[in-house]
Parts: structure tokens; sequence; C-alpha cells
């Protein structure tokens, strides 16, 4: 009885003009998002390579290390991140890199190319989110509503059929239809991926399977919940506008107010504000320091040059060093403070934002494929470790660690031997790790589980009214 | 015949939550071999009794009981011992008239049957053979409801259900359903038929009962109720296109 | 006639439930996102102003007009409240020293992208996304849905001209989903007042203007789901296409106008940029310690102090030399790429402009002032001041010579000498030209406006004449 149930739904569903035309544009989506997200991939890597290799030619012909001015790390591209960019054309990809003191990133991709902002773009997490729930709902709004209007629910009920199996019925029979005919875009997309020599490591794979899973347990969500509106509902335009305020509140308003209201209920110092505190800081430390150094004289060397200069260096260094310890203290607690509260501003967002079944989506989505708001941080940490490699790396070349502010000119007047260019390739190299499969699923799980809550949540919803369903 | 009725109304009352009383407690019973055809202005109840047989409803009062077994309390039981056609049988669009007629003879838990018993059935009902593999889409109201009685033979239940059947057949479909309700008589079936065509229902119907508002006001014999000269001669004109023309009218 | 049938039209519009869930919905909406915008609005304000207020202070502690420098915040305009548009992405402020040339950096999506997760919600989207959907919702089934009922057949068995039915279907539409979103706009407004955000003539023009380009763009999905309901014989086809139609306006054909563009042309980023300029300005640095070496060589004891100082200046004018020019470098590497850019923007929005849904965004975006044009504009507005900026720091600079930085001088002879010229006392400030936001000025703007206008008012006709074509040739049956 199941059994035909469900064969009979699956083949209303492959019959129907409604998945025909419906199904053609998802599949057409599917691939440009695909598509699209490989030519991004793309360009940005080529943008990436180029804003690199401008970086080591400063290094040409420099004869030594403390000549390099600005050095640059940039944020480089992963596949992934193209196909699911979350916030990653929000951040700052660029994080000038000078040994010492504290760093940010500047330039996110559409700060430097706010024509992309208008519309943003077309990725995964969007055909997914926006496009997908919508198609969810054309395909499930008249399930049973629509049933009763065409008068084939009387029909069905005037045989011997329980209730409990129609509804199972149709619930199983939509789901194993729509979402293996997802799949075979999907794959296509991911044959295009190989195709055009995208570079997708096992751990970007995995991690984009488990996108693409969670963007299809979404669909399931969104596609019971619009079964269950059909199954409490006698009209189906009265379904489909009900499901089309659902639509409009989950996507457009529940994520976006509870975000805002957390922003408001939570005060965080801005940048600025943190900015300046810092600023006033160093300036004081570098008065203090201008005096120390006005203070000092050296130990008697008996005129030996180079004796006092590495003297001399080395009180510039402690004095720098000691005012880097006091700026990390400040800034640390600044910091520290400021992440603090944007973590529980964050966490009242999204807890609340997770109200609706598209949040908890795209959170989940973009945890797996690295493009959730930790992408600022990891980035941030990334940059602090080559920082710190930097820094000892200036150290061992040049006897100390550049930091601003300093500019040292040797008026050589003896010839001596003339300096040998320094070799770039010595740069320690910006090592971006993409993130690792583990540290993916488990914060997108919480959002995954809320996803599967829903959609049980419907799925028992929709079963218990059915139940009570008026079937004339 | 049997003495005891297989489709049984007793004392059966329906008050809908708008207050409207559209049965009052209506007691009826058809047998088996029996054709029990209930007649009655638009309104009368008439629906909301064959709902409640099929469970579509529960009664306020009263009980309907199909072979014995209650409807409202063990409905699945009840519906599998009964067919069913409705005044506008609806079919699923997207399905020729061969998969739908699969599909609800699964349901009616009938998977034995070939695709050629679907064509003898669908031929047998009066559809011919080059729309049973049609979308039932594009099928005519009467086209429609020859396929809702197919589906209802080949349930092969022991009582029928049927709700203005006829309406929407062109005379010659509705004179061939006559003949098939007649064979399905002969197989011992208990039939409970509404409808507002009174000389077909004289003519075929082994009881007649009239509804009004609700109430049974009349259940008598076909055989006694056969008076008007006038519906007679009608009736034989309907009927038969070998029977004697009026002589006058 | 036609009043008796625009009177069934609203009647029976007002009377459904898709006119009480656009009110609700539409009410909703618009209150919740235009009291956010005004939240945000004032909280931008305030953020400009203290930040602003925290680098005047951060430059009086400067100790030398020669390493003084300080930010310029762009002003936020009340407009954004209606219409966020790039605003969240464009960078709020940008450095102005003598040094490094303007460049906005720091948006609010990249300093806090927890906003930047779901973005804002705003009024122009709320049109864009729900008003259009409902307006659709309104006419999909205008005629194939009477057909289906029945009633066409019925209605024009009276002598009914049918011009006038659809024209009474389209006014019928129209007015009731106007009628939906007058009490929530006009309430709406009314807070913006209550709130007492500064509103000037020209902001109430902009607001006006808008308000209109939203009832036009309201009324072009109308006239489409019109067409599409004249084109098809069952409403429940119409209301697919109707919807697949909605998809491809609303989401798709503006982002592929866009991803067209971006492919078809190239333009560099500013990190490429930045790389060159890098490059650049160690060349001339080099150039100029290379040279520094020569000038130095010798023993600098042996000039008189009176010389040194010469010699000082001279140094001085050099760096300030190399400065210049790297700076004249960026400037025109920046005008480069905003040709380039400028270029590709056109390109993308004109075939985004296909959908009216990108006319309206576009249109809404150029009446708030957060457009593409957003940026560049600010950026000049700076680039002006820094201008400013850098007369009054040179004329003061040559007032108070002197790095500011200390000079430190080894000496195999005397040993080391400091000398710390300047005294790190605090700078005077007070006539320092201030940064004044641009006021947005609709002039400019009038001919992208007037496409944008024309786009809508076009498609709307062009809806309506082909629906009045075809459903002149429907079969009512
Ligand atoms: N869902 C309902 N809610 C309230 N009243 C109803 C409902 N369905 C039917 N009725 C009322 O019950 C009464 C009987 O209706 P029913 O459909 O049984 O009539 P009928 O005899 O089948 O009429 P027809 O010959 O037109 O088919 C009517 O007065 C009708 O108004
Ligand atoms: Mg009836």
């Amino acid at each position: 009885m199941l059994g035909t149930l469900i064969l009979k739904e699956v083949r209303d569903i492959f019959g129907s003009t409604k998945f025909v035309i419906s199904f053609s544009v998802c599949a057409v989506l599917i691939l440009l998002a695909f598509f699209t997200g490989a030519q991004n991939y793309q360009a940005a890597r080529r943008q990436y390579e180029a804003a690199k290799a401008e970086n080591l030619r400063q290094c040409d012909g420099l004869t030594d290390w403390l000549m390099l001015r600005q050095n640059r790390i940039f944020l480089p591209p992963e596949p992934v991140a193209a196909i699911v960019t979350g916030v990653s054309n929000d951040i700052g990809r660029t994080v000038e890199v000078t040994g010492r003191g504290e760093l940010s990133a500047e330039d996110s991709r559409f700060e430097g190319e706010p024509l992309f902002a208008v519309f943003r773009f077309l990725d995964l997490e969007f055909v997914f989110g926006v496009v997908l729930s919508l198609l969810a709902i054309l395909l499930g709004y008249d399930a049973i509503c629509g049933e009763k209007e065409r008068g084939t629910l009387r029909l069905v009920f005037s045989h011997a059929v329980p209730r409990a199996t129609y509804i199972c019925g149709k619930l199983i029979g939509s789901l194993a239809a729509l979402v293996p005919a997802l799949i075979v875009p999907i794959l296509i997309g991911c044959l295009v991926l190989v195709l055009m020599g995208i570079p997708v490591d096992v751990n970007g794979w995995f991690r984009l399977a488990l996108a693409i899973g969670t963007g299809l347990l979404y669909f399931m969500v969104m596609l019971v919940l619009s079964i269950m509106v059909s199954a409490m509902t006698h009209r189906s335009s009265s379904a489909f506008l009900a499901m089309l305020v659902v639509w409009v509140m989950s996507v457009f308003v529940v994520p976006r107010a509870a975000v805002l209201l957390a922003g408001r209920a939570v005060v965080v110092p801005s940048v600025d504000e943190l900015s300046s505190k810092k600023a006033a800081l160093n300036s004081q430390l570098w008065t203090q320091g201008r005096q120390a150094i006005s203070r000092w004289t050296p130990e008697k060397t008996g005129g030996d040059m180079e004796g006092m200069m590495k003297q001399f260096q080395d009180m510039m260094e402690k004095q720098a060093d000691e005012r880097d310890r006091k700026m990390q203290e400040l800034a640390g607690q600044l910091n520290e403070d400021r992440a603090n509260r944007q973590r529980v501003q964050q966490r009242w967002a999204f807890a609340a934002a997770r109200l609706s079944p598209l949040a908890s989506f795209s959170l989940a989505v973009t945890s797996l494929a690295g493009t959730d708001l930790n992408m600022n941080d990891r980035f941030a940490a990334e940059a602090a470790q080559y920082q710190g490699d930097y820094a000892k790396f200036m150290k061992a070349k040049t006897g100390m660690v550049p930091g601003r502010g300093m500019i040292i000119m040797k008026g050589d007047a003896g010839g001596g031997a003339k300096p040998k260019p320094v070799d770039p390739k010595e740069l320690p190299e910006f090592q971006h790790r993409p993130i690792a499969l583990a540290g993916a699923v488990e914060t997108a799980i919480p959002s995954i589980g809320l996803l599967i809550v829903w959609g049980l949540g419907a799925f028992i919803t929709a079963f218990w009214s059915f139940l009570r369903y008026d079937l004339r | 015949m049997t003495d005891s009725p297989y489709l049984e109304a007793v004392a059966l009352s329906k008050r809908y939550e708008d207050g409207v009383l559209a049965l009052d407690r209506v007691s009826f019973g058809v047998r088996p071999g029996q054709i029990y055809a209930m007649l009655g202005a638009n309104g009368a109840g008439k629906t909301t009794t064959i709902n409640i047989f099929l469970n579509l409803i529960d009664p306020s009062e009263g009980e309907a009981r199909i072979g014995g077994i209650v409807t409202h309390r063990e409905p699945l039981e009840a519906k599998a011992h009964v067919a069913y056609v409705s005044e506008n049988v609806m079919l699923y669009g997207n399905f020729t008239a061969m998969q739908n007629l699969e599909f609800f003879a699964r349901l009616s838990g009938k998977h034995h049957y070939s695709r050629d018993d679907y064509h003898d059935i669908l031929r047998r009902v009066g559809l011919s053979d080059d729309v049973h593999y049609k979308k039932v889409r594009g099928f005519s109201k009467g086209m429609r409801q020859k396929c809702g009685i197919a589906i209802a033979i080949l349930k092969d239940a022991p009582a029928i259900l049927l709700d203005e059947p006829t309406s929407g057949l062109d005379p010659k479909a509705g004179w061939e359903f006559c003949r098939l309700l007649e064979s399905l008589r002969q197989e011992g079936k208990a039939i409970l038929m509404s409808t507002h065509d009174i000389f077909r229902a004289k003519e075929i119907a082994d009881t007649i009962a009239i509804m009004k508002e609700g109430r049974l006001v009349m259940e008598q014999p076909a055989g006694e109720l056969a008076h008007l000269d006038l519906e007679k001669l009608y009736m034989e004109y309907m009927a038969g296109h070998n029977g004697p023309m009026p002589a006058e009218a | 006639m036609f009043r008796v049938l625009v009177t069934k039209e609203l009647k029976a519009i007002l009377l459904s439930p898709r006119f009480v869930g656009t009110f609700m919905v539409g009410a909703v909406l618009i209150l919740l996102s235009v009291y956010v915008g005004i939240q945000e609005y004032r909280a931008a304000v305030d953020h400009a102003q203290t930040s602003q207020l925290l680098s005047d202070q951060g430059l009086q502690e400067a100790t030398s007009w020669m390493s003084a420098s300080t930010r310029a915040y762009r002003a936020p305009d009340p407009m954004t409240i209606f219409v966020s548009g790039l605003a969240f992405d464009i960078g709020r402020w940008t450095p102005i020293s003598t040094r490094t040339g303007v460049r906005l950096r720091h948006s609010l999506y990249s300093d806090e992208p927890m906003y930047a997760v779901f973005r804002f919600v705003d009024f122009s989207l709320i049109v864009v996304v729900v008003m259009s959907l409902f307006a659709l919702l309104f006419t999909y089934d205008a005629v194939s849905g009477e057909r289906e009922d029945g009633t066409l057949k019925l209605v024009f068995s009276h002598p009914v001209s049918r011009a006038h039915y659809l024209l009474a279907k389209a006014s019928g539409a129209w007015l009731g989903l106007a009628a939906a979103l007058a009490v929530p706009t006009a309430l709406a407004v009314l807070m913006v007042v209550v709130y007492g955000i500064p509103l000037g003539w020209q902001d109430w023009l902009r607001l006006t203007l808008l308000l209109g380009l939203a009832a036009l763009f309201c009324g072009s999905f109308v006239m489409i789901g019109l067409l599409l309901s004249a084109c098809t014989r069952h409403s429940s086809v119409s209301f697919l296409t109707g919807l697949m139609v909605w998809v491809a306006l609303t989401l798709i054909v503006p982002r592929i106008g866009v991803l067209t563009a971006g492919q078809l042309t190239n333009v560099p980023t500013v990190a490429e940029i930045q790389g060159q300029r890098e490059a650049f300005a160690r060349d001339q640095w080099d150039k100029f310690m290379r040279d520094g070496i020569g000038r130095w060589q010798g023993n600098t004891d042996s000039l008189g102090e009176e010389a040194l100082l010469a010699r000082i200046q001279t140094e001085d004018s050099l760096r300030r030399q190399v400065e210049t020019n790297i700076s004249d470098y960026e400037t025109r590497q920046y005008a480069d790429l905003r040709r380039k850019s400028e270029r590709r923007e056109r390109l993308a929005l004109s075939l985004a402009r296909l959908s009216p849904v990108s006319a309206f965004q576009i249109g809404a975006m150029t009446l708030a002032g957060t457009d593409l044009d957003m940026k560049p504009r600010f950026e000049s507005a700076m680039d002006a001041y820094r201008a400013q900026f850098t007369d009054y720091v040179g004329q003061r600079q040559s007032e108070s010579p002197g790095a500011g930085g200390m000079r430190i001088e080894f000496n195999s002879e005397t040993g080391m000498k400091i000398s710390n010229p300047r005294d790190a006392g605090a700078l005077d400030i007070s006539g320092l030209p201030k940064y004044v936001s641009p006021r947005f000025d609709l002039a400019p703007a009038v001919g992208s406006l007037a496409l944008d206008f024309g786009v809508l008012a076009l498609g709307l006709l062009g809806c309506l004449f082909g629906a009045v074509m075809l459903f002149s040739r429907y079969d009512v049956r």
C-alpha cells in the first residue's frame, strides 16, 4: 500500500509540467552556480598570484632585508569558498605584515569591486537558500489541499487507505522524487569543476559533499514544511500565500532582524574606538621612548663604531620590544574584550536567526565551506603566526625586527665589499590551511541538527494535521 | 437475497459546525442484491449520508454500518467493503486512464489484475481503446465518470455507493450504466445510489426513498410507485430505442 | 462601464486573502525596515562623528607636521534608511596624509562581518522581493482564472469591450496594491520625521521620487502578471510561469548581467595596483637613498650649523618630491582603475537593466546616493580635501620644519650625537581645514534616473500593450 502510494507520488510529480519547468530552472541555476564559482575562483587565483608576485618584486635588487618596506600577505582563494561564498567577499583579504604590532586585513572583494556587491554573486548558498526553497514551496504547497480541490482525495479515501499511510506516502514520495532529481545537476556541476581544472582536494570534496547534503536537507525541510501547510489548509491559494509569508519571513526577515536586534542589544566597541585607544597609548610610549633615547649614552667602547652601533641597536630593540609588549597588552585586552562581546552578540544573533530554516542552512553550509565568520578569525590567526615567523626571519637576517618608524642610513665612508642582493625566495611564505573537515563539521553540527529538528517537526505536524484533515 | 441489510443507517443524524442539521435521524437498510435509490431536492442530505458511509465525516448521532461494521469506529475495515463513484469523478490528470486504474486497483489491494483486465473493464464501461493511454486531464466529464465507474468495478466490493453517478453521461452511456448496475445486482452487491433522475431510479431501483431537509419522508418498493402513465411512457422511450414510440405527447 | 469594472475589481481584491496577506506582510516589513534603518543611520552618524573626533585628537598628538595624518569619515546620508545600497560595502574612512593616497577602507561589513552574513533589510529590498511577488499574485489569474471559473464567458455575454476589461483589471490590481502599501509607507515616513532625521527639501524630493519609482515598479509587475495571464488558459500555468519569470527577473538576470560584464572586462584588483605602487615607491626611495648616500658622504662635522640645516632642508624637500611622485603615480593608477571599472560597471548595469528589478534597484540606489558612484564621489571629495590638507601641512611645516623624528649620528670620531630638533608638543590644528562630506546632488544623477524611470515605464506599457493585444484574441470559453 505504502509502496503504491509512493510510486504514484513519484510518477505524478515527474509527469507534471510544474516539475519539469521548475526542475529545469533549478538545474540551470545549480550548473550556473558551479560554473560561475569556478570562474570566480580562477579569476581570484589569477589576481592572487599577481598580487603575490608584485609583493615579491619588491625584493628585486634589495641588498638588505631591512629595506623591505611593506611585506603583504594575501588570503588565497579556495575552490569551496568560491562555490559557497559566505562572508569571503566581505572580509579583508590583504594584510600588511611589519613584524611588529597589530595586523589588520583590508581590501575586501566587495570594497574593491562594489559592482559585485550590488546584486552579489550567484553561489550555491543563494541558489539553495533562496531559489530552491521557493521551488520546494511551489512543489509542495498543493500536495494535499490541491488533491482535495481537484477531488481526487475523496476517491482515494473511498478506498481502505489509512490516513497515516497516505500522508507518509505523500511525504516520502515527494522527497524520493525530488531529492534524487536534484542530485543529477549537482553531480554535473561537480564534473564542471573537475573539467575546468579547479583543484579541489579530498578535504574540499568532503566539505562540498557535506554542504550539498545540507542543502538537500534544507530543501527537504522546506518541502515538508509546505506539505505540512498544505495539510493544514483547504485551498491551495491560501496554502501558497501562507508559505509565501513563511518564505519571506524565513529568508528575508528573521535572520536579518535577529542580527540587527542582537547588534542593538549587545554593544560592541567599534574598530575605530579601539584603534584610537591604541594610537593614544602608542604615541605616549613613543614620547617616553624618545626621552629615553635622548638620555641614553653608550658605554665606553673606545671609539669602536661598530660596537657603539650594536649597543644602540640593542637598546632600540629592547625599547621596541618593551613598547610592543605594552601595546600588545593593551591591544590584547581591548581585542579580547571586543571579541568576547562579539561572541556574545553573535551567539544571540545566530541563536535567534536560527529560528529561520534558511539561517540554519546558511550557517551550516558556510561553516562547512569555511566561509563563515570564523574565516576572519582564522585568517587573522594565520597572519599573526606569519608575523611571528617573519619577525624571526628578519631578526635572523638583519639582527632586528623591523617596526615602523626607523630608517637606517649607513653612510659608508670606506668602500667595503659590494653588498649582495637578497634572495626573495628566502622570505617566509604565508601558509593558509583550509579548514579541517572535523572542525568544519563541528561548527556546522548545531545548525544541521536544528534543520533536522525542523524537518522532523514539520513531518510530524504534517502527519498529525492530516490525521484530522477534513477530506470532503 | 438474504434478509439482513448490508448497508445500514441507524438513526443517522448530522449537524454541521455551522448549525445546519443536514441529517435528522435517518434509518434505512440496503440488502445484498438490492438497489436503493435516494431522491431529493438539492441540499436534502444525500451526499452527507454517503459521506458518512465513507467516513469522510463523522455522524453527530446514530451510526452507519457496512456489513455490520460501524463506519466511524473502524473506517478502514468498512471502506475495504465498499466502492464509490462520486457525482463528479476527479482523477489524477497527469496519469493516463490505465495508470489511474492501476493505482486505484492497488489501493484496493487488488494486485493481480493484468493490463488486459484494465482494458476489458474500460471497454465494459464504454471507453474506447484509443483513450486508454490518454492523460485523464483532457477527458470530458462523462469520460471521467466512466473511469470512476471502472474503478468502482475493479474494487469488486460487496457494497457500492453511487452519488449521482449518471450526471454527465450521454443517454446511451446512461442506459449502459443501468445495465451494468443490473448485472452488479445479479452479482449480489448492495447498491446505494443518490440521483435526481426519477425515471431511471424507478426503472432499476428496488427501493426508492425521498429525502427532504435531512429526513427520509418516503421509502417504497419501486414496483408500488409505477402509477403515472406519462412517466411510464417517457421512461420506456428513454430506456430503449426498440420500445414503442409514444402514441401522443 | 469602466467605473463599474474597476469598482468590482477593487472590491474583489480588497476582500481577498491576498490583500490581507500583502497588507500585513508589507506593514510589518516596511515598518521594521525603516525602524532598523533609522537606528542604523543614527548609529552611523554617531560613529562617524566620534571617530572623526578621535582621529582629530590623534592628530593633535602627532609630533610634527610631517608625520601628521588624519582620517576623513564618510558622512551617512539619511536616504540610506530606505535604500542602503552599497553603503555598508564601501569603506567608511580614508587616511588623509601627505604620503598615502585617498582610498576608502574598512567597510561596515568588513569590520563587522556578522552583519554581512544576512545583510540588511531595507525598503528597496522589500519592494523588490515582496511587493513584486504580491503584484504578480494580484494579477496572474486575472484572465485565466476567470475563464476557469466561467465568469469570463458571463461577463462577455454583456456589452463589454475587452480593452476596458483588461484596463480595469490592471487599475484595480494596481490600486489594490497601492492601498495595501500606502498606509505602512506613510507611517514609515512619519516615523522618520518623528525620530527627527534631518531631511532637506532635496531629500523630500528624492523620497517622493523613490516612492514614485516603487509605484512604477509594482505597476510593471502587475502588467507582467496580466500579460502572463492573457497568454495562458489555466491559472495554474500562469501561476507557474509567473513565479519562474519572477525568479528570473529578480534573482537571476541582475546577477547574470553583472557576471557577464565581469567576464567580458578585466579590471585589476586593488592588491595588484598596490603591488605596482609599492614597486614604484621602492624604486623611488632606492634612488633617493642612493643619492642620499652620495650627498651625505664625507665628514658632516666639517659643515657648519647653517650648512647642516640647509642640507637637512634640501633633504626634506627631496623627500617631499619623492612623496609627491609616488602619490602622483598612485593617483594616476587609481584614475586608470576608476576608468576601467566605470566602463565595466556601465556594461554590467546596462545588461542588468534588462530586468525591471535592476532598473528599480539601480534607480533607488541612485536616488539614495548609495549607488556605484558613491565611492568615486566620496573619494574625489576626499582627494580634494587631501589637497587642502597637504597644502596646509606644507605651509605649517615650512614654519616649523623638522622631520619630527630624531636624528642620531654615529661618528667614529665624535661618538654618538642625538638631536631632537623639535619639542614633541601637541600640534595646533585649529587652523586645519575640516573635512566636510559632500552633499548629495540630484542634478548629475538625472540622466541615469531618467533611464531607470524610462525602462520601467517602457516595460509597463509594453506589457500592457501585449496583454491587450493577446486578450483581444483570447478564447473566453
Ligand atoms: N461542510 C458543510 N458545512 C455546513 N453545511 C453543509 C456542509 N456540507 C453540506 N452542508 C449542508 O448540508 C445540507 C445537505 O447537503 P448535501 O450535500 O448532503 O445535499 P445533497 O442532497 O447531496 O444535495 P445535491 O442534490 O445538491 O447534491 C445542505 O443544507 C448543505 O447546505
Ligand atoms: Mg450531493
